[in-house]
C-alpha cells in the first residue's frame, strides 16, 4: 500500500502486479530489483550474484547497499509477522480488499492461518 | 567468521548508521533478554542458521503439509526440541504456521514472552544475515555469550486482541516501557513483539530503520533518505513478502 501512496505522490500508477514477478514496471530498474529479490531465495550463489552485479551496475554503491538492507530486513519482518498471527490493521484490509484479491494475495496460506 | 562486525572488508561502502544497528544487534544478542539468557539467546541464532541446512526443514518445505513428514531437526545446539523445532519452523516455513503451532509450543513448556523473545532474536539474526548474504559477504560468527541474568519483567499492559500473542497497544504502555514506540507509529507490526518491549525497540527502533526507512520518513514521499526512491524501496519490500507469501 505504501508502493501505491508513493505513486499517487509522484503521479505515478505502477502495476502492482509486478510485485508477484512481471517484469514490466514504471519503477526505475523495477526489473533488477525484482530478479535482486528472486536470487536472494535462489539455491544457486551464482545466480545471486549475477543479479547483484546487474543491480550494481545500474544503481551503484550506495543504493546496492539500500536494497541489501531491504531484502534482509523484510526477510525478517515477513517472519515476525506470521509467526505472531499478526493481522493487517482493518483500515488496511478495508482498502485493498480488491487489490489483494486481484493480486491473489488472500490465497497465501497466511491468510487462512487460524 | 569473525565475529565482531565490521564492513571495512565490503565490495561496496557501507552506511554508518547500517554499521551501528549491526553492532548493536550482536550486542544484545550475546546479553540476557527479558527471558532468555546471552547462552539461550545465541543458540537461538545458531538454530536459525542451522535451520537452512536442516534436511527435516527441507521435506517439510516441500510438502504439501509441514506435519505430513515427521523425524528430528538438524540441530546446532543443546537447546530443548521444543524450542528448537519453533525456531527451525518460523526460519524455513513461516507462511504456514498456524495458531495451533503457537499453542503447541505454549504447550510444551514455552511461554509466551519465551516464544515472542525466540521470534525477535530469529529476525534480529535474519535481517543481519540477509543483509551480508545480499551483499556477497560471509555471515559473521555468532557472539559468545555474555553472563548475566534476564529481567522477566512482562508489560502490565498486554492483552490478547487480534494476534495470537499478546501485545501492548500504544495506549496501554505504562513508565517501565515508555520508549517502546518512541518514533513508531504503532501499527500492528510493531505491536507483534511488544510483550517483549526490548525486541521492539532493538529490531524495529535500530536494524529496520537503518536497513528499511525510520517510521516517520515512510510516508514522507517529499522526501527521499535513501538512494533508493520510495517506490523502488516499496516495490522490493512487496516482492520479498510476495516471494515469502506474507499478507501483512
Amino acid at each position: 500500500m505504501l508502493l501505491r501512496a508513493s505513486g499517487q505522490h509522484t503521479g505515478d500508477e505502477y502495476d502492482l502486479t509486478a510485485i508477484l514477478g512481471s517484469r514490466d514496471n514504471k519503477i526505475p530498474d523495477a526489473a533488477l530489483l525484482s530478479a535482486y529479490a528472486d536470487a536472494f531465495y535462489a539455491e544457486d550463489p551464482g545466480t545471486l550474484e549475477k543479479a547483484r552485479k546487474a543491480l550494481h551496475d545500474s544503481v551503484g554503491d550506495a543504493a546496492l547497499v539500500d536494497a541489501a538492507g531491504i531484502v534482509g530486513v523484510y526477510d525478517a519482518v515477513v517472519r515476525i509477522a506470521d509467526a505472531t498471527g499478526t493481522p493487517l490493521e482493518d483500515y488496511k484490509v478495508e482498502i485493498s480488499g480488491g487489490l489483494r484479491d486481484e493480486l491473489g494475495i488472500n490465497d497465501f496460506p497466511a491468510a487462512r492461518a487460524e | 567468521m569473525n565475529a565482531i562486525v565490521d564492513y571495512s572488508a565490503a565490495p561496496v561502502p557501507v552506511r554508518g548508521d547500517l554499521v551501528l544497528a549491526h553492532q548493536d544487534a550482536w550486542k544484545r544478542l550475546a546479553s540476557a533478554g527479558t527471558w532468555w539468557d546471552g547462552e539461550t539467546r545465541v543458540a537461538i541464532a545458531a538454530e536459525t542458521r542451522a535451520a537452512r541446512d536442516c534436511a527435516l526443514c527441507r521435506a517439510r518445505k516441500d510438502a504439501l503439509s509441514p506435519t505430513a513428514v515427521q523425524g528430528a531437526h538438524e540441530h546446532a545446539s543443546e537447546l530443548p526440541a521444543a524450542l528448537i523445532e519453533v525456531v527451525h519452523r518460523i526460519a524455513t516455513d513461516q507462511s504456514r504456521l498456524t495458531r495451533a503451532f503457537f499453542e503447541t509450543a505454549l504447550n510444551e513448556g514455552i511461554s509466551d514472552c519465551e516464544y515472542v523473545e525466540t521470534v525477535g532474536v530469529i529476525a534480529t539474526v535474519l535481517a543481519v544475515d540477509g543483509f551480508t548474504k545480499a551483499l556477497g559477504l560471509p555471515p559473521f560468527a555468532l557472539p559468545a555469550p555474555v553472563a548475566g541474568e534476564p529481567a522477566r519483567q512482562r508489560p502490565t499492559g498486554a492483552k490478547i486482541d487480534h494476534a495470537w500473542v499478546p501485545r501492548v497497544a500504544p495506549e496501554d504502555v505504562t513508565e517501565t516501557e515508555a520508549n517502546l514506540y518512541e518514533g513508531l507509529g504503532g501499527a500492528n507490526i510493531h505491536r507483534a513483539l511488544s510483550l517483549v518491549p526490548d525486541e521492539v525497540i532493538g529490531f524495529f527502533h535500530s536494524i529496520d530503520a537503518a536497513q528499511y526507512l525510520p517510521d516517520a520518513a515512510l510516508r514522507d514521499f517529499g522526501t527521499e533518505y535513501r538512494d533508493l526512491s520510495h517506490a523502488q524501496i516499496e516495490f522490493l519490500a512487496a516482492r520479498v513478502s510476495a516471494i515469502n507469501q506474507c499478507v501483512y
